[in-house]
This record gives C-alpha cells, structure tokens and sequence, in this order.
C-alpha cells in the first residue's frame, strides 16, 4: 500500500510542475487555465444565486440532464454543433424542472426525492440512448468526458482565425462569451435578482412575475452548465456552480463581495489546478475541482480557527 | 360587480372574498370596505387567516371567489400605491444584504427593469432609515440585527415605497417596549398625513390604544367599524369564544378530500 | 404494524435459505458473459432463462441481492427525507474506490468495499460539520461533499493509471455499472451486506421507525437517536458501496431512492414500505442485468434505473389510491355524481314551486329553471333514470322520481338549507354571500355533520331566504307514500321559536 501510494505521488520538481508548463508551451498552460477559469468564474457567479435561493440540488439535477439533452438533440437533428447543443440542454434542462414539478404535485413524493428520480432517470436514459447509438457508430461522447471533462484537449481545438489573425480555441471563446453574458445580465438585472431571491413575496407586492425570474434563472443555468460540460464533464460541472459561491459565502456576507471572491476563487483555483494536475499527471478537471474545494476547507478552517481564538481571549479576559 | 359603483378614493373594497389553501377554505365571504385615513387592526385567534387575508388583498394567494379592489382598481394596476411589510420569519436574515440594500428594495417598485437606484433614491432610502433611527446600522448586515431592529428596516422599506395604503403583518411580534413605541409613533404619523394602514395584530391588550378601526377575523369577518362600537366583550366572544367546529371540520374535509 | 412484522421476518428466514442455497450451487470456474458475445439475441434469451453461465448467475444473483439492499436502506431515506443525502454519499465513495483498489492494484472487494465505506462515512461527517460549524444551508452543504468527494475520486482515478503494474482494467465500470463484472467474492459480500441490512431492520425495527418519525421523542423514551441515525447511515453506505460494481457511482442514488419512493406511493405502513421497496429494488435489479446480458453488456445501472422508473411510472399513474388515474377517475364520478344531484335539485325546486301538488316534473320547466335546451334537460332525465332515481313518461317529456330520487333530492335540498342557514346564523356571512359556498359544500356534507348542523341550528325549519328546510319525516313519508304526491307533513307547520 505504502509504495503504491508513493508511486500514486510523483517527486514535486519545481521546474516541471511550475516553470516548464509556461516556458516549453505558454499557449497550452493559457489556453486550459483560461477555461477552467472561465467555467469556474460563469458557474460560480450563477451558483451565487443557486445558494441564495437554496437550489444548489437543482444545479445538480440540471447538469446530469445535459447529458441525455445532447443525446437527443443528435437524434433530432442528425449532426452536434454546438447550437444543437444548446437547443438539447436547454430543453433537457426544462424538462428537469418540469419533471420534478410534475412528480412533486402529482404525487406524494416529497420535493428532494423528486429531484433525484427526475435526474437520475434522465441521465440513465442518456447513457442508454449514448451507448446504443454507440453500438451503431454514429455517435460518440466519451464516458470519460461525461465524468471528467476535457479540458486538456483545448489547446488541441483548431483556432478560431478572424481577420488573419489566430483568436484562440473556440471552446474558450465561447466559454468567455458565457462569462461575459452572465456578468452583463448579473449587472443589468442586479435588483430584481436581488429582490426575487431575498424576499418573494415582497416582489410579488411590487408587481414582478418571480416565476419568470425563476425560469430565467434556470435558462442562464443550462446555458452555462452545458458549455461547461465539454471540458469539466457533468458531475464536475456542480463543483463548480457550488465551491466557489461557497467560498465566497464562507468569506462574506454582502452580495457585491461574494461575487467579486468567486471571480477571484475561479482564477486562483484554476491556476492550482492546473499545476496540481501537472504535478500529479491527473485529470484537469479534477485537479481545478480539488484545488477550489481546497481554497473552501482553507477558508472553513481559518474562520473556525478564528471564532475558536476569540472566544479563547474573551474567555481570559 | 361593475366599477361604476366603486368609488376611486376608496383605498380597499374587498366584496364576497373567499381564500383557500390546497382547496381548504382559510376565509369565507369577506365583505369590507375601508375608508381613507384610518389605522386599521386586523384582530382575530390563531389560524382565523389574518395574514391570509392581507396575502390575499395582494394576490399572493388567489382567491376562490370575490374580488379585491384597491383605490378602486385590481392590485395589479395600483401595486404601486401599496407598501407591504411581511413577518418577520418570512426572510433569510442570513442573506447577504446590508440595511441600506434591503430599504432600498422599497423603491425597487418605482424603478424600470434594469434601472439602477438614483441618488435621489438613496436619499430617501437614507431618510426612512432616520426616522426610524436605523440610519447608523445602515452598512450593517442584516443578519446582526436585534429582532426590534430588523422590524424597523422593514418598516423603513415600507416607508420608502412611498405609498398610501400600507399592509403590515404582524410589525409587533418579538420587539421590544421602545421599537413597540417607536413604531406606533411613526404608524399615527403616517396616518396624519393621510395614509391609510392595515396592521395585523395580535395583543388584545393595546387594540383600544392603537386602533381607530378595527377588522374582527375568524375564518368570516365577525365584525368591522370603529374600535369605539367595535371592541365590545359580546363581539370579542363571538370571535375568539365559539369557535365555528363544523366549518372548520367541514373545510378539513374538504382540504382532504380535495 | 403488527401485521407484518412477523411476516417480513419470515420472508427474510426464507429468502436467506434460497440465497445461500444458490451461491453454493454456483461452480468456481466460469466463463465470463463477455465471451458471449458472438451469440444471437434470441440464443442469448435462451441462456439468460436457462442459468446456464455461472457468472450470469452471479451477475443476476447480485444485482437482486443489491436491489434488495439498496431498497430498504431507500425506504429510510425517503421517509426521512434525506434522499439528496444518498446521493451525496453515492458520489464520495468514489476516493474510497481509488484507495481501496490502490491497497493491492487489484479489484479486491474487501479493499474496495472498506476504503468506500470509510470515505462514505467521511462525507456524511464532512455533511454534518458543515451544518454545524457554518451558516451554510444543507443543500449547498450536501452539494459541497457530492462535487468535491468525486472530484478528488477523479483525480485519484485517473493518478491510478499511471501507476504501474496492477490488473487496472475494469475499474471504469465504477462509473456506470457491469454487472457481468461481479465475481463470487463481489456477490458473497453482497449476500452479507443484505443479510445485516435484514437482520438489523428486523432486529432493530420499532427503534428505527420511531427514531425516524419523531426524533425527539425517541430522545425522551431515553433511545440512544444518534447511534440508530449512524448505524442507518453506516448501512446506507454498506448497500451504497456493495451496489458500486453493478450500478455505477453516478446511478446508486437512484436505487436507493426510485424503488422506495415507488412503495411510498403504494402504501402507508412503514412494514409495507420496506417489503415493497425491497422487492421493486430486487425486480429492477433482474430486469437490469437481463437487459445488460441481452444488449451484448450495455452497462446495467442505466438499465436498472430504467426499469426502476417504469414501475415508479406505474406506481404514479395506476396506484390504487392516490394514483392519477384513480384520482381521475373520483374526480369523474365525482362531476357526475354532482350533476346528477343538481338535475335532482332542480326538481325538487320545481316541485316546491308548485306547492308540491304533482309529483311530475315537465322537462320544458326544468329546461326553464336550469337555463338550458329541452334536450339538454332530457338528456338529464334520462341519467336520473339509468341511475334508477326517476321514471319517465312515456313520451319521454315528463318525469317523476323513485323513492331512492325523492330521498337524495331532499337531502341534497336540505344540506343546501341548513348550510345557508349555518353560515348566516352561525358565521354571521351576509345572506347574499351564502348560496354560492352552500352550492359546492351541499355534496360534501356527510350525515354526521348534518346531524351536528341540526343540533347546533335548534333544527331549524327555514333557511335564511325564508324557504322551509324538508326534515327527515319529508324524506320518509315521501319515500313510503308513492304514488301518491309527496305531502311532506312537516311543510306549514309552525316554526319553532326564534334561538
């Protein structure tokens, strides 16, 4: 066991973990960190939300519906672009959140067992749907990629060119869109998010629809989670809605801040990540997730530490 | 049920009101008219659906039958003319907003979609919170609140809504003597200036001493008019002695069956 | 639940018996179900019907055994309402996996079986101290464990590769399930993780159910609550990881929660709960290594799951009780039951408005009263007949109600009355409020609360709009005088004093 352990771990070479990633290939090491900054940065500023209205499952639920959505897309539209894509998470995503409406009142089911039969059977129907498609050869996703994501193989992506000029793997600059919608609309729509989350009934008072909000919400949520699904896979994809708005919620209590921390959690736990995953030779992915929950214990830790050593001295006093 | 016998000036008419829960009946044919300038209590035993009464005015529960008026049009069309203060319990304090957020959320109504607060805005914002002297916990998190504080920031949220009928859910409940005080004053001064408020309350001790009007509530409107005629000992039994069994039953029956 | 107390003891005697049984006849040496391959579906039918392969006896023996586990530890879940708490769980065994494999680089499931159990627990603790030591609510708690236990699983999983040495193929199959992976050590620990699970809701049951349903107070009888909430969960993440192999990571939660929350919809007694949920979870188990073995080894979580929900789709819609169908189906016969006795009102109406001087009711009138075509009033009629509450004319334009009909009628009138009256007198409700409340409370009145409005009324004789209330002697003399009209003696007589 012992030395299976130590082989598990390899020796930490500063100059093969730190250095050599930016100096042999820096479009490599930017373009991965890039988008696990990216993903972590858009899921998290969602999660915000998520955590706020007390949904953190219901991102959970909504990220294994990617999976049957993309299936499904390709059998509607016989070829995967990444619009079909979009189309088939979205409707999966909605069908979720109707499912699990649709279980809750129709039945005695109470609302957290509805969530996990309404995600679990649409995620079981993907991977049958996935694997007898597969028998056939027409259609492919790696179960791999489902769990762990492939956020190694970016870099690999041929550019996007615009004018000549090489902008970058196309899965990043789709990603930084994603980025940049949830900030534009998290801005835009900052009061009435604010408001619907915090206190319902009030919003109702003053005239808004908090079921449309609702829905918006759940709509930003799939959009988000599917682009992440390709490099982060589905399961990691909820990591990454949760940790970082954790970590924010752990560090903060005002609304402005903890988004601002999950920005700066998605970079830092990214960047670890990412040296994690070259210094252990792990899934990305994984590693970017270790790294972000991480940064959370650090922060749980250091806040217990701190109110223990507060007590400690007002008790000597 | 034409509007030409309503009069605009009125600020609540409900008519024939009934409010159910998952098919059970909470309120039964509501009646009430309520003129401009009172301060109202909304009086009644636990369960006799004083808060389902005042959600149901806003359209947060539907109705069963009946309509509500407010200054002589559906809620939705004069929502802005309403303040609203829920329970206490209603919210998360845990939430990440500071006071001056959650008083600022009063002017939300007046603002366009993806319109920002104006200064003026927070000007106000800054006044409410004054009078209810809660202007130097304005930065503060909510959740560090003292229950008679957080009672006041939603009494400044109302304030800042700017209305001119104000519905209040139980303000009184967990406060202590000095906010109790500090709330009664600012409601009669509210009400000097014209506004009308309907306060659900709970502590029969004070009704006299609050009230200028009253609503007696227990599944039906016992009774409703000047706390003077009102607060007699006869109606008082009739609301909270005799409770009505078979209606109760009845409506259970009919929540279960349903 | 005395009932079935015994009786599920006796089925577990029982199942146990068979199950030791099958393992033993089970050879050593076997060829794995992947040779098959090459065989045709039906050929492969024949052989999943016939036990002819050892490892498919295992595999079939296993996914049951799992089923069953996973089952009755669901039933727990779901009536606490920790479904999502499963999930979790399901999600961090997956560090233990990496680490239990990592002890001999080989699929031991001793290994396995104890690193997942540890890093079960792990996440169930990291759950709770969460809880405790911040403000953070319990799905973002529940969802913190799910993500970040699997995430370093991931990492650990994909280190494992590079590890060298070792038998590492079939470690993937932890993802999604291949029952056609269980060996004999797999399905000897699964009988023995069944057999506790068994043994101590037996053993332990009125413990757990009274520390499920009322905690606190369980508490106060002095029951040890903590130590039943952990040794529950400890078995919770014995069926969580003893169901890995066949079921996948990603998928066990829905074998702990579907077949549960199926039994749920069936009945109300927790005995029941388990017994049911134990079964559907054994059914769905078969069903899913069938499909595996036949669809040349699909992987079979996705298949038990599938299988799971048809029955849950079952359960929701055909259920007995509470089923949509069945619910449908009161709501019809409700409607129908109602309309019928609105068409019964409206002839007694027309009977009062006639002062009761003929017993036949033209359906040109009632066709007036109702606001409706003659046909539409003939059509009704004409259900009362099928329904034996009236006879018609010849002509089929008049009609005149059976004993039965006269019966219902003036009930129904009655309830009317005495519910108006209720709600005027009692409730002080504006008169004009009351009729529209009386129309829909007059079918639900049982006689019970008759009785009571009676009693509390002073047994009244007029309603608030100043009709008379038919009494039960209208009802009697109505039903024994045919044919002669129905003279309700109690009409005209005097009304008691005013209350």
């Amino acid at each position: 066991m012992i030395a299976h352990l130590r082989a598990l771990f390899p020796p930490f070479d500063w100059h093969r973990v730190i250095v050599e990633p930016w100096s042999a290939d820096p479009a490599i090491s930017l373009w991965i960190v890039l988008m696990g900054f990216f993903v972590a940065a858009a899921c998290g500023l969602v999660g915000n939300y998520l955590l706020l209205r007390r949904m953190a499952l219901v991102g959970d639920a909504i990220s294994h519906s990617i999976l049957p959505g993309l299936v499904l897309a390709f059998l509607i539209f016989r070829h995967t672009n990444i619009w079909t894509a979009f189309a088939g998470a979205l409707g999966a995503g909605f069908a979720t959140v109707l499912l699990i409406e649709f279980i809750h009142k129709q039945s005695r089911v109470k609302a957290d067992a509805a969530i996990c039969i309404a995600f679990t059977v649409l995620f079981a129907a993907g991977v049958v749907l996935m694997s007898l498609l597969e028998t056939k050869g027409s259609f492919h996703i790696d179960a791999e990629c489902v769990l762990y994501g492939e956020i190694a193989f970016v870099p690999l992506e041929p550019p996007v060119v615009w004018g000549g000029i090489g902008l970058g793997p196309p899965s990043v600059l789709r990603m930084g869109g994603m980025l940049v919608l949830v900030l534009v609309l998290i801005t835009a729509f900052y009061k009435e998010l604010l408001v619907t989350s915090f206190d319902p009934g009030l919003s109702r008072s003053l005239g808004m629809n908090t079921g449309l909000w609702h829905y918006g919400l759940m709509g930003v949520l799939a959009l988000v989670v599917v682009s992440a699904f390709e490099a982060v896979g589905a399961i990691l994809a909820v990591a990454m809605l949760i940790v970082p708005a954790m970590f924010a919620a752990q560090l903060s209590n005002r609304l402005p801040v903890r988004l601002g921390l999950t920005i700066i959690h998605a970079a830092v736990s990214s960047l670890l990540g990412y040296h994690l995953s070259v210094w252990l030779q792990c899934s990305t992915a994984g590693a970017m997730v270790v790294a972000g929950a991480g940064l959370f214990t650090a922060a749980w830790v250091a806040g217990l530490w701190h109110t223990a050593a507060l007590r400690l001295r007002s008790r000597n006093s | 049920m034409s509007a030409s016998g309503t009069d605009p000036a009125l600020p609540l008419e409900i008519h024939d009101l009934t409010v159910a829960y998952h098919k059970k009946p909470v309120l039964y044919g509501i009646d009430l008219e309520i003129p401009a300038g009172k301060l109202v209590g909304v009086v009644g035993p636990n369960g006799a659906g004083k808060s389902t009464l005042i959600k149901a005015i806003m359209g947060l529960l539907p109705a069963s039958s009946g309509w509500v008026k407010v200054f002589g049009k559906p809620y939705r069309e004069s929502c802005h003319r309403v303040g609203y203060v829920p329970q206490r319990e209603s919210v998360d304090w845990d939430f990440p907003v500071s006071v001056m957020d959650v008083v600022l959320m009063g002017r939300y109504g007046r603002l366009r979609l993806a319109q920002r607060p104006t200064r003026h805005d927070r000007e106000i914002a800054r006044e409410c919170l004054e009078k209810v002297r809660m202007l130097p916990f304005a930065n503060r998190q909510i959740g560090n609140l003292s229950g008679g504080q957080q009672q006041r920031v939603f009494l400044a949220r109302a304030l800042a809504q700017e209305s001119d009928l104000y519905l209040m859910d139980e303000p009184f409940v967990g406060v202590d003597a000095a906010t109790e005080t500090a709330i009664i004053t600012l409601l009669r001064e509210l009400q000097s200036r014209g506004k009308t408020l309907i306060v659900v309350h709970h502590d029969l001790s004070s009704v006299r001493e609050y009230f200028d009007m009253l609503v007696l509530l227990n599944m039906r409107l016992v009774a409703a008019g000047p706390t003077r005629e009102i607060f007699t000992q006869e109606i008082l039994q009739a609301t909270y002695g005799g409770r009505l069994t078979i209606l109760s039953d009845v409506a259970q029956a009919i929540g279960e069956g349903g | 639940m005395p009932g079935t107390h015994p009786r599920l003891r006796a089925a577990i005697l029982r199942g146990g018996g068979i199950l030791i049984f099958l393992l033993l006849a089970a050879p050593a040496h076997a060829a794995r179900i992947n040779e098959l391959a090459e065989s045709t579906l039906s050929g492969r039918m024949v052989r999943f019907f016939t036990f002819q392969d050892p490892s498919l006896r295992y595999a079939l023996l296993g996914s049951m055994l799992l089923g069953i586990c996973c089952g009755l530890m669901g039933a727990f879940l779901v009536v606490r309402k920790l479904s999502l708490l499963g999930d979790a769980l399901s999600h961090a065994v997956l560090p233990g996996v990496a680490l239990g494999f990592l002890w001999g680089m080989t699929k031991d499931p001793l290994a396995i079986f104890i690193g997942a159990t540890v890093a079960g627990l792990l996440g169930a603790g990291t759950v709770q101290l969460l809880r405790h030591t911040t403000r953070h609510k319990e799905d973002a708690s529940i969802g913190f464990v799910l993500a970040s236990f699997f995430g370093v699983g991931v990492c650990l999983m994909t280190m494992i590769q590079n590890v060298p040495g070792g038998n590492k193929s079939g470690l993937d199959k932890f993802m999604f399930g291949q029952a056609a992976a269980l060996g004999r050590g797999d399905v000897l620990l699964l009988a023995v993780v069944a057999l506790l699970a068994l043994g101590a809701v037996t053993v332990f049951y009125k413990e757990y159910t009274i520390t499920s349903f009322d905690p606190g107070f369980a508490r106060s009888m002095g029951l040890p609550v903590q130590v039943f909430h952990y040794s529950l969960m400890l078995l919770l993440a014995f069926a969580i990881v003893s169901a890995l192999q066949a079921v996948g990571v990603v998928l066990v939660t829905a074998m702990l929660v579907i077949p549960a929350a199926t039994a749920f919809l069936l009945t109300d007694r927790l005995g029941w709960l388990l017994v049911l949920s134990a079964v559907f979870g054994m059914c769905a188990g078969a069903i899913g290594a069938f499909f595996s073995f036949v669809g040349r080894n699909l992987p079979t979580g996705p298949f038990m799951v599938l299988a799971a929900a048809a029955v849950f789709t079952a359960a929701i819609l055909f259920g007995p009780r509470h089923g949509i169908v069945a619910r449908w189906w009161r709501h019809v016969s409700r409607s129908a039951r109602i309309r019928r006795e609105n068409t019964l009102k409206s002839v007694y109406h027309v009977l009062e408005d006639e002062g009761f001087r003929s017993e036949q009711v033209d359906a040109r009138e009632l066709a007036e009263r109702r606001r409706e075509t003659i046909e539409e009033a003939q059509a009704q009629l004409n259900t009362l007949r099928r329904h034996g509450l009236a006879t018609l004319s010849g002509d089929g334009i008049s009609a005149s109600l059976t004993p039965e009909g006269w019966q219902r009628a003036c009930e129904i009138v009655r309830n009317h009355r005495l519910w108006e009256l209720y709600l005027t007198n009692a409730a002080q409700i504006a008169a004009d409020h009351v009729h529209e409340d009386a129309e829909k409370i007059e079918h639900v009145l049982g006689e019970e609360t008759v009785r009571r409005l009676e009693k509390r009324l002073n047994n009244a004789r007029r309603d608030p709009h100043g009709r008379l209330i038919p009494g039960l002697e209208d009802i009697r003399l109505g039903a024994g005088a045919r044919p002669t009209p129905p003279q309700p003696t109690g009409y005209g007589a005097p009304d008691p004093p005013a209350p």
